[in-house]
C-alpha cells in the first residue's frame, strides 16, 4: 500500500546521516526512522492500515471471492474450473504482479532499483502477454445454476459469494432491488446485481485510483514545488500564479469539466485527479527546497558541478519529502473521494461497478429509498477514506518534532 | 495596508486570466469540441438546418477560429474594457462598454440571467453554513486543548476525523433517505429551498385564518436544514482540530503564564487571551475554506436539488455548454480570490502586529 511504498521509498532515499550514532557510540534512529516508528506503532493508524489491508486483499482476489462461475465442478465425471477459465485480463496481470512483488520484494541483498525494473519488467510482460493470448469471451452468468437446477452437477465448489458483480440474474428477474436476504448478504440492486459482489469488485477501482492519482500528483508537485524553490525568484512567482490558479477553480468544477469533455475513461479519471491535486505537494515540497537550498550539503553539490537533476531528486528531495508523504496520504484519502463524487454524478465509468455510482443508484430508484444500496457502498468509502486519514494524521503527529517533546 | 491591498487587487487579474484560460483549453481541445452536442441536437436535424447551425454558431462565437483566438474574443467580449463592435460604438467612453457573459448554449438564455439566479442560492447556504462551522469549531476546539489527553480529547478527535472523512455523498443520501423520504420519517423536505407556494406567504409565521401558517422565513430554514447539516460537518471537523493545535500552541507561552500568575480567572484566560491569538491559523483557512465549500455545494445541490452554482456548473458541464462554464469558472472563480481578500483584511483586525507596509 502506499505506506509500504512510502516505507521502501523512504529507508531507500534515507538521509546520509541514518546510520549516524551519538557521541556515546549508540545508535541513533533518524527522525525518519522514528516516524516510521511512531506511526506502525499508533493503534490509530494500524486500524487503518487493517482496513486498507482487507479493502487490497479484496481487490487483488475480487474473482475468488465473488463470481458466479464455480471454482471447481464436476459435469459427467469430468472435472474443470470454470472460474479460472473466465477470468479477465486485468484479473490475470494482477495476479502475476502480486506473485512478482512477493518474489522480488522477499529477496534481500538485491537493490531496490534492480527490484523495480524487475518488478515493471514483468508487469509490462504479463500486460502484454494477456492481451495477446487472452480471447475474450461472452459472459453467460446463468449457465451454471441452470445446470444446477437440471441436476446434471454432481458437485461444485463456489466462491464465497456466488454471483459475479455483473450478473444481472437474468434467470431470476424478481431478485431486483431485494433487501438482504440470506442469499444476497447486502440485497441486489436495480439490475439484479448483487450487491456485496459490486462492493468486492469496487474496491480494485477505488484503491487504483487512490493509489496512481496520487503518485501523478506527487510526482508533478515535486518537480514544480522542487524548481520553485531551488530557483526562487522569477520562477518562484511564476509557478505561485500556477498554484493560485489550480486553487482557485475549486478542484471538483476542473475535474466535472474534464470528464464532461473528455469522457469515461478510468486512467483519464486518475491523472485527472493527479492533475488537479497536486498543488499541497508542490507548497510543501516548495517551502522545503527554499529552506534546504542554502545549506552546506545543496552547496556542496552545486560546487561539485553535479546536474540539477541531481541536486534536486538525489540530494534535495530526500531530505525534504517527509510532509509529502503526509500529504500524500491525505491525498489518496481525498482522491478515493473524488472518483466517488464524480460517479455519483453520473460522471463515472458505466460497465465496472464503483461505490459512488452504487450510492447514486440508492436515491434514483423511483422516490423508494433503498438503504442497503446506500449503507454499504457508502461505509465502504468512509471506512477507506478514514483509514488514510488515520495514516496520514498519525504520520503527520509522528513527523512533528514539536510534538515529542511535549507529549 | 492601502498599497498591499491594490497590489493584491491587481495580482487577482492575471489569476483570473489564467483559470479562464485552463478552463477554456480544456474545452477548446477536447475531441468532438463544444458545438459537437449542439449539432447532433438528437438526430433531428436535416442537413441544411444543421449547415444553418453551424453557421450561425460560427459567426457568433468564432468556433471555426483557432482556439487562441476564440479564447481572446471571449476575453475581450468579458471585459469591460476593449475592442468594441460598430453596433455600440456610437455610446459611451471610448474602449469602456458593457461586459457581456454570452449566451448559454443549452439554455438559449443570458448567463449573466442564469448566474444572477443561482449565485445568491449558493451565497446564501455558504453564509448560514459558514459562521456554524467557526462556533462548532471554535468551541470544541478550545475544549479539547483545555482537556488534552483526556478522553474528551482523544475520543473526539477520532470522531472528529472520521467527520472528516464521512463524505457528503454518503450523509447527504442517508439524511434525506431516512429523514425525509415517505416510507421513514418525513421530517423534511426533500426537494429545493422553498415550498412550492412560498410565493403566497407572508415574511413571518402567523396563525392568521385559526391554522398555523409557517411563512416565508421558516419555511426556508426548514429546507435549509439538512443541505446545511451536509455542509458543515465536515468544515468544522477540520476547523476544530486546528482551532485545538492553535490553542495549544498558545498556551505554553509566557503571555499566558503572566496571565495566570497575574491572577486572571482560566476562563478568561482563555477566552481574552488565548483565544484571539489562536484565531491567526483559523483565518489562514477561510481563504482555502470558501473554495472547499463552494465545490461541496455540487454534491449538496445535487442530492437536495437546489439550483446553485453547484448545479449549474454540473449541467452546463454535461451539455458542453462552454459559454456557462466559462462564466461559472470565471465567477467562482473571484469569490474565492476575494475570500482571499478578505482573509488577508481580518488578519489586521484579528492582530494589530500583522501589518503589510513594506
Amino acid at each position: 500500500m502506499t505506506l509500504d511504498a512510502a516505507v521502501s521509498s523512504a529507508l531507500a532515499a534515507a538521509p546520509p546521516d541514518a546510520q549516524a550514532s551519538d557521541s556515546g557510540g549508540r545508535p541513533v534512529r533518524s527522525l525518519r526512522r522514528q516516524a516510521i516508528h511512531d506511526t506502525l506503532s499508533n493503534k490509530r493508524a494500524r486500524a487503518g492500515l487493517v482496513w486498507i489491508s482487507i479493502v487490497a486483499f479484496a481487490g487483488v482476489f475480487a474473482p475468488f471471492l465473488a463470481n458466479s462461475y464455480p471454482f471447481l465442478i464436476k459435469i459427467d465425471g469430468r472435472i474443470s474450473s470454470p472460474l479460472l477459465r473466465h477470468l479477465s485480463r486485468l484479473d490475470i496481470v494482477l495476479l502475476i504482479a502480486l506473485a512478482a512483488a512477493i518474489i522480488i520484494f522477499s529477496r534481500r541483498h538485491v537493490r531496490v532499483s534492480v527490484k523495480w525494473a524487475a518488478f515493471a519488467t514483468i508487469i509490462a510482460a504479463a500486460a502484454l502477454g494477456s492481451r495477446l493470448f487472452h480471447a475474450p469471451g461472452t459472459n453467460v452468468y446463468d449457465t451454471y445454476r441452470q445446470l444446477q437446477r437440471d441436476g446434471k452437477i454432481q458437485w461444485a465448489v463456489y466462491a464465497p459469494v456466488r454471483f459475479s458483480p455483473n450478473d444481472r440474474m437474468r434467470d431470476q428477474p424478481a431478485l431486483r432491488l431485494t433487501p438482504p436476504s440470506r442469499h444476497h448478504l447486502m440485497g441486489t440492486e436495480a439490475n439484479g446485481a448483487d450487491v456485496l459482489s459490486r462492493i468486492i469488485h469496487a474496491s480494485r477501482i477505488a484503491l487504483a485510483i487512490g493509489l496512481i492519482a496520487t503518485s501523478i500528483a506527487v510526482v508533478i508537485g515535486v518537480v514544480i514545488g522542487g524548481l520553485m524553490g531551488y530557483f526562487s525568484g522569477r520562477v518562484d512567482i511564476i509557478g505561485m500564479r500556477l498554484i493560485e490558479v489550480f486553487e482557485a477553480i475549486p478542484s471538483l468544477f476542473l475535474l466535472i469539466t474534464f470528464v464532461a469533455f473528455y469522457g469515461r475513461n478510468l486512467y483519464l479519471i486518475m491523472a485527472i485527479i493527479g492533475l488537479v491535486s497536486w498543488t499541497g505537494d508542490a507548497r510543501f515540497i516548495r517551502a522545503e527546497f527554499l529552506r534546504l537550498r542554502k545549506q552546506d550539503f545543496v552547496q556542496a553539490a552545486i560546487a561539485g558541478g553535479l546536474p540539477l537533476r541531481s541536486i534536486l531528486f538525489r540530494h534535495m528531495l530526500p531530505n525534504g519529502i517527509s510532509p509529502v508523504l503526509v500529504s500524500a496520504s491525505f491525498g489518496v484519502a481525498s482522491a478515493i473521494l473524488s472518483e466517488s463524487v464524480l460517479s455519483f454524478l453520473g460522471l463515472g465509468l458505466v460497465d465496472e461497478p464503483s461505490w459512488g455510482q452504487m450510492l447514486n443508484q440508492a436515491l434514483n430508484v423511483g422516490g423508494a429509498f433503498t438503504w442497503w444500496i446506500a449503507v454499504f457502498p457508502g461505509l465502504a468509502i468512509f471506512l477507506t477514506v478514514f483509514g488514510y486519514n488515520l495514516i496520514g494524521e498519525s504520520m503527520r503527529d509522528a513527523l512533528d518534532p514539536r510534538l515529542h517533546g511535549i507529549a | 495596508m492601502l498599497s498591499y491591498l491594490l497590489r493584491r487587487l491587481l495580482l487577482v487579474i492575471p489569476t483570473l486570466l489564467g483559470i479562464t484560460a485552463v478552463v477554456f483549453f480544456v474545452m477548446a481541445l477536447a475531441p468532438g469540441g463544444v458545438g459537437a452536442s449542439l449539432l447532433t441536437h438528437e438526430g433531428q436535424m436535416n442537413p441544411q438546418q444543421r449547415r444553418a447551425m453551424e453557421q450561425y454558431l460560427n459567426q457568433r462565437y468564432g468556433l471555426d477560429k483557432p482556439p487562441v483566438v476564440q479564447y481572446l474574443r471571449w476575453l475581450n467580449k468579458v471585459s469591460p474594457f476593449g475592442y468594441r463592435d460598430r453596433a455600440d460604438a456610437k455610446r459611451g467612453l471610448p474602449w469602456f462598454k458593457s461586459p457581456d457573459l454570452g449566451e448559454s448554449f443549452s439554455r438559449q438564455r443570458p448567463v449573466t440571467a442564469l448566474i444572477s439566479e443561482s449565485l445568491p442560492i449558493t451565497l446564501l447556504l455558504n453564509v448560514v453554513t459558514i459562521p456554524i462551522i467557526y462556533t462548532i469549531a471554535i468551541l470544541t476546539g478550545i475544549q479539547a486543548a483545555k482537556r488534552r489527553g483526556q478522553l474528551f480529547d482523544v475520543g473526539g478527535g477520532t470522531i472528529l476525523l472520521g467527520l472528516w472523512s464521512l463524505p457528503t455523498i454518503l450523509s447527504g443520501v442517508l439524511l434525506i433517505g431516512f429523514l425525509s423520504n415517505q416510507e421513514y420519517l418525513r421530517l423534511f423536505p426533500t426537494n429545493g429551498l422553498h415550498d412550492i407556494q412560498a410565493d403566497a406567504m407572508t415574511f413571518l409565521p402567523t396563525t392568521a385564518g385559526g391554522s398555523f401558517q409557517r411563512g416565508w422565513l421558516l419555511d426556508t430554514l426548514w429546507h435549509l436544514v439538512l443541505p446545511v447539516v451536509c455542509m458543515s460537518y465536515g468544515g468544522f471537523a477540520f476547523l476544530s482540530k486546528l482551532q485545538r493545535g492553535a490553542v495549544l500552541e498558545n498556551i505554553s507561552l509566557d503571555y499566558v503564564r503572566t496571565a495566570r500568575a497575574k491572577g486572571l480567572a482560566e476562563k478568561e484566560v482563555l477566552y481574552r487571551h488565548v483565544f484571539r491569538n489562536s484565531l491567526i491559523p483559523l483565518i489562514t483557512v477561510a481563504a482555502n475554506l470558501l473554495p472547499a465549500l463552494l465545490a461541496g455545494t455540487v454534491v449538496v445541490e445535487t442530492i437536495f436539488g437546489i439550483s446553485g452554482m453547484g448545479r449549474l456548473m454540473v449541467e452546463a458541464a454535461f451539455v458542453r455548454d462552454r459559454e456557462l462554464v466559462l462564466s461559472d469558472a470565471l465567477v467562482i472563480g473571484l469569490v474565492g480570490l476575494i475570500a482571499y481578500l478578505l482573509a488577508d483584511i481580518c488578519y489586521v483586525v484579528a492582530d494589530p502586529r500583522v501589518s503589510y507596509d513594506a
